[in-house]
């Protein structure tokens, strides 16, 4: 404790002096400033080279000119970041300006001394960051604030659509064989049977490969609404967070019941029989989805009209005739009869200052350079007429671009690090444009789904008691167990269902999860009684 | 050389200089991969003290404060823990049967490739055999979830399509350690036959010649001739073998595993990666590999002096 607050004194002092004597005028340095910004590399065919391009030009322009700091780019792959950033952060090399999702890494650095405590900083300067904080929010800002000791070694972005998933039915289905849209859990059963007993009629000749309901691994995020639907509609903030390391929902209370229901659907033959073997990420469920022979899913709210002319949407029709599509509905009611949804709090990426950073006021600058709407809104949307067109109401619909000024990730989400989604200052513009964002594919499926999975919902509760021990380093372990033991307990003969749930519930409880609940608890109590 | 040696040692001082005068050109060149080993083998092994340290990554490893319990702390964790256990247990028993059905193969293979006529057709097998060797264990996963899944695999519908019950080749467990270690010989057969072909083609077709004169077959000239003839090669191979039955390659169970069968699945080096390196418990992961390592060379001591009790030149 001693040593490291010494070495905070170390890092702390030099800074604190440098600052003082070079101070800032009107938000500009007298002097020209250097900082190093993390951006992802998604790799992306024929995409730029991420470190430089138009929109980095754009950024480095504008901050020399509004702030006199100049901005160097340091790229990291997307799909290995954790372990990259691990990587730099050992070698002392990381950008001054850090991003990730993985907020246990920043504290695992953080506690060895590692990482830039901003608090003084955010204090100190937040007149001269307006628009940081107009956009985050003190929320947003000081979402990581230790409670105890007022350290803030991160910001978390904010997370401006936090949509998370929707049912999706084949609606050209439920035509084909008369019925309408399901809106409990008994009626989407009974379509689900209808999809199968009318297989022949919907797939021809390949009847046998008939799918009524498509799942994978993950199945605590494809499950979703439904075993959510079995979670007592009363349940307080404070149970859902003592209860809410994992982000599936897990340990809520009466989830099992929802995971009865999939049990029961397996045996019945309405479940995708293989989908125990493919792992995360494996493409073989969408090709089944695309191949048209599967009824209805759990997913992301917007997967099926995702990627263009490559994408489910566009390949069912293609396969099985124009009217073939995805759409969403209100299938499972709670127990007070509400389509209740949980959405996580607006937070998105983490972004941290390493130890090593010797310009955290123009770093933290850079933060409100980019917050500033007009800066965010062009990476977000570009040039009109190449990455954009307008429409005649403001909106705007995005076109994919090649060569110099292509984007690299969708809305330019890599150099807008402190928000995810699109936002052009309205929301009734923003969600026209949402609508148009999904070439080919009926907006009127995008604006269901976008209104289904919000409707009736509720942000989980965050109650912010600093670092959970217990929770440290058990992420990845836990996660496989939930995983397997959901996997396992929908598999199993009904029979066994309540032995292969509870064993593995009592395996993943006593593997640390228990730990980390008797830890929330006693947190809990400490902080807010 | 290795008389030069003994000579030079046996003589005085004028004979060693004389030997160091006329071979030093040698330990010159051994020099380069001495340093390599030195570099890359030896100094890392100070790392090894992260096993009993508290981890730390902006201290050096001699910084780092010990752990509790004497430094004992994460062995103690590693060994509290029931998957750690698991996974050990499933280590020794997936390496004791590719031990058991793996090390015999390849042997039987170069037996029977050796017995071949045609020259060519030995040489296309051969070929054939040691392709699979190439191929990354990420690729043969995806062939085997394309032929072997259940209700989608190519074997699984021309089971059924024959009328013979589907087999659940990798959502089973008993299954499924049968279709690991099918694909682990599969995978390594032909390219292990190399090394035997090689010690068969070093024997003295005299022999064959003598047995066959005193009127032996084929089966006993591969028994009283060809066996005896290889065998110091199968006991090197052998204790080799039984150096690494704590080891486990991560690949191969991490691509093929899934949820169904993760109960013998899930070995010491998938554990190491879930528990220890996503979950940065540095420390944990060290003490871990540490184990394995000094149980992997007590078990290659052992069996090195079994082979030597049976009159064979061993490798240590």
């Amino acid at each position: 404790m001693k040593k490291s607050l010494f070495i905070l004194l170390c890092v702390l002092l030099p800074l604190g002096l440098a600052f003082a004597a070079d101070d800032l005028v009107n938000g500009k340095f007298a002097t020209t400033k250097s900082i190093t910004v993390e951006v992802y590399d998604r790799s992306n065919d024929g995409g730029s080279k991420p470190e430089d391009n138009f929109y980095t030009d754009f950024i480095k322009a504008g901050m020399l000119r509004d702030h006199n700091v100049a901005v160097t780019f340091k790229r990291v792959p997307r799909w290995t970041e954790v372990q990259q950033i691990n990587n730099l952060l050992a070698a002392n090399d990381a950008p001054d300006v850090c991003v990730t999702y993985d907020m246990p890494t920043v504290n695992t650095y953080a506690k060895m001394g590692g990482v830039l405590d901003m608090a003084s900083y955010l204090d100190k300067y937040k007149k001269s960051l307006p628009n940081l904080f107009a956009l985050l929010g003190d929320r947003n800002v000081y979402w990581e604030k230790d409670p105890t000791t007022g350290t803030v070694y991160a910001i978390d972005a904010l997370l401006f659509h936090n949509n998370r998933t929707s049912v999706l039915v084949r609606e050209d289905w439920l035509k084909k064989l008369g019925l309408k849209e399901p809106s409990t859990l008994v009626e989407f059963e009974a379509m689900l049977k209808a999809f199968k007993a009318n297989a022949s009629l919907l797939l021809g000749k390949d009847a046998d490969k008939m799918i009524p309901f498509s799942i994978g691994v993950d199945v605590g995020w494809r499950a979703d609404i439904l075993t959510t639907s079995f979670v007592p509609d009363k349940i307080t903030d404070k149970d859902m967070w003592i209860n809410g390391f994992d982000d599936r929902r897990l340990l809520w209370p009466n989830y099992k019941q929802g995971i009865r229901v999939l049990n029961k659907w397996y045996n019945d033959g309405l479940i995708w029989k293989d989908f125990p073997l493919y792992p995360r990420g494996d493409k073989t469920e969408d090709n089944l989805m695309k191949a048209g022979y599967v009824g209805a899913m759990i997913h992301n709210w917007d997967y099926p009209y995702r990627d263009g002319e490559q994408g489910i949407a566009a390949q069912i029709k293609k396969l099985q005739g124009p009217d073939a599509a995805y759409i969403a509905v209100e299938g499972f009611k709670n127990d007070a009869g509400v389509y209740r949804k949980y959405l996580s709090p607006p937070v998105d990426r983490k972004v941290f200052f390493p130890a090593t950073n010797k310009e955290p006021v123009a770093s933290l600058l850079y933060l409100d350079w980019l917050s500033t709407l007009a800066n965010r809104k062009f990476l977000q949307i570009g040039e009109p007429g190449v990455t954009h067109e307008l429409q005649a109401d403001g909106s705007v619909k995005t076109i994919a671009a090649k060569g110099e000024k292509i984007m690299n990730s969708g809305f330019d989400i890599d150099y807008t690090i402190v928000i995810n989604g699109l936002d052009l200052g309205k929301q009734d513009l923003n969600a026209k444009s949402l609508a148009m964002g999904y070439a080919g594919v009926d907006k009127r499926y995008i604006e269901k789904s976008y209104a289904t999975q919000r409707n009736q919902s509720r942000i989980t509760a965050n109650f912010n008691v600093g670092i959970i021990g217990a929770e440290e380093g058990m992420g990845p372990a836990l996660q496989e167990k939930r995983d397997n033991l959901l996997v396992q307990s929908i598999v199993a003969k009904s029979a066994d269902f309540d032995k292969v749930f509870d064993s593995g519930m009592k395996d993943y409880l006593s593997s640390g999860g228990q730990a980390i609940i008797d830890e929330r608890k006693a947190k809990y109590s400490q902080f807010f009684k | 050389m290795n008389s030069a040696l003994s000579k030079a040692l046996r003589g005085n001082r004028h004979g060693i200089r004389n030997y160091l005068r006329r071979y030093w050109t040698l330990y010159l060149l051994l020099l380069l991969p001495m340093a390599y080993f030195f570099v890359f083998k030896y100094i890392p092994m100070a790392y090894c003290q992260i096993a009993f340290k508290k981890f730390s990554l902006v201290k050096s490893v001699w910084e780092m404060p010990w752990a509790a319990n004497n430094g004992m702390e994460y062995f103690i964790k590693a060994f509290a823990n029931r998957d750690f256990i698991y996974a050990l247990k499933n280590t020794v028993m997936l390496n004791l049967l590719d031990l058991i059905a793996g090390f015999p193969a390849p042997i039987v293979l170069a037996l029977v490739l050796n017995e071949l006529r045609f020259k060519a057709l030995k040489r296309l097998t051969q070929t054939v055999a040691y392709m699979p060797h190439f191929l990354s264990w990420v690729i043969i996963g995806g062939l085997a979830l394309q032929l072997l899944a259940d209700n989608t695999g190519l074997v699984n519908n021309a089971l059924a399509g024959a009328g013979i019950k589907r087999v659940p080749f990798l959502s089973e467990s008993a299954h499924w350690v049968a279709t690991y270690v099918s694909l682990g010989i599969w995978q390594s057969i032909g390219w292990n036959t190399i090394l035997y072909l090689a010690a068969i083609t070093g024997i003295n077709p005299e022999l064959y010649e003598a047995a066959a004169i005193d009127g032996a077959g084929r089966l006993r000239r591969i028994w009283h001739v060809t066996l005896p003839g290889i065998r110091s090669t199968i006991v090197v191979l052998f204790i080799l073998a039984l150096g690494n039955i704590l080891q486990s390659n991560f690949d191969r169970p991490y691509v093929l595993t899934n949820a169904l069968v993760i109960g013998v699945s899930n070995v010491i080096a998938t554990f190491v990666y879930t528990a220890g390196i996503r979950g940065l418990q540095f420390s944990m992961t060290t003490a871990v590999g540490l184990f394995q390592s000094v149980i992997c060379v007590g078990f290659l001591f052992a069996a090195d002096r079994l082979a030597k009790r049976f009159g064979e030149r061993g490798v240590v």
